[in-house]
């Protein structure tokens, strides 16, 4: 916390709110970007994949303390992708430096941890999560395109389930 | 520049946009259908957008190899195809090449993904996102999801593997 005046005395160096266009088209650009440009891959289109790499990372420790072998993309072999790592200190950084880190509980924790569970195969399964899947259909991967409509149909059926109040 | 490294950058990057934005892609339909709310909607389709037009570039430009091994490395990453259990096509030709298993087990993951993750209250990105801002619930959300990995191996893919 005693880094927050020093973070404060750089205004206007990054706006305090970003649009989720500006978000898209700077994750567009990043996604590709490390692919072509600093050899991410392969496989293709896994600039961002936040299930798969959560994979790769899992995957790589139990790997190499246990000695198994679980799957994992061939870009991970050597050190695993830190995709994951990434995400949680940005926003770290970034609730902090906003004031809006705050402990909060909504109530559902081992809920949450089920459905954790639930989403990561899902996603692993299909491709990858809901990110690396638009990167993909971008692409040109047919099989993607098809999983991003049951992804579409899969929100539509949880938006439906909590509007009738069936579950939450 | 070592892809750990490049991937660890290009986290933090998104991981603070990501918070600033409140961005979420799985909520951008769903706020779509609840209150006919566009703006995250808009992010998503963005990324789309502007992956394709990149990797459209990059394409004339020659620096992407279409034809590339959609996997490579050895026996033990064969199966791993363009990142998880199926076996994708990038390219490779009509729908109807894939095998219909593999599309029903595709479509079928794409449903409970995202049945899941609105009942979940957010996409892996913002559940990380959430967690490091401190809330609770997808704290607990990333321990499953973690953990969900080990269960992936021991216990999806062995079911998935009497499919295929």
């Amino acid at each position: 916390m005693s880094l927050l005046p020093k973070f404060n005395a750089l205004p206007g160096v990054v706006p305090r709110r970003v649009s989720a266009v500006t978000y898209g088209v700077v994750a567009g650009l990043l996604a590709v970007g490390v692919q072509v440009f600093f050899g991410v891959k392969p496989p293709p289109a896994y600039g961002i994949c936040v299930a798969c790499h959560a994979r790769d990372l899992v995957a790589w420790l139990v790997n190499h303390l246990a000695g198994t072998h679980w799957e994992l993309a061939p870009v991970s072999l050597i050190l695993p992708l830190l995709t994951t790592i990434g995400l949680l200190i940005g926003a770290y950084v970034a609730a902090v430096r906003n004031h809006e880190r705050r402990k909060v509980a909504l109530g559902g924790h081992w809920r949450s941890f089920v459905y954790g569970i639930l989403v990561v195969n899902a996603g692993i399964v299909a491709l990858g999560c809901p990110t690396r899947l638009l990167l993909l259909s971008a692409y040109g991967d047919v099989l993607a395109l098809l999983a991003v409509a049951g992804l579409a149909a899969g929100i539509l059926i949880g938006t439906t389930l909590l509007v009738r109040g069936v579950a939450n | 520049m070592e892809p750990a490294l490049v991937t660890l950058i290009m986290g933090i990057i998104l991981g603070y946009l990501a918070q600033r934005s409140r961005i979420c892609f799985i909520g951008g339909l769903r706020d779509f259908v609840l209150v006919r709310d566009t703006e995250l909607l808009k992010g998503a389709v963005a990324f789309f957008i502007t992956a394709w037009l990149a990797f459209s570039v990059a394409g004339r430009l020659g620096l992407v190899d279409w034809r590339a091994p959609t996997y490579g490395g050895d026996a033990a990453v064969q199966r791993v195809a363009m990142s998880g259990t199926l076996p994708a096509v990038a390219l490779s030709g009509s729908v109807l090449d894939i095998g219909l298993p593999v599309l029903v087990v595709a479509v079928a993951a794409g449903i409970a993904l995202g049945l899941f993750s609105t009942l979940a209250n957010g996409c892996p990105t913002r559940q990380h996102v959430l967690a490091a801002q401190g809330v609770r619930d997808s704290v607990f959300y990333l321990g499953g999801f973690y953990l969900g990995v080990v269960v992936y191996n021991l216990v999806t893919k062995p079911l998935l593997a009497l499919v295929f």
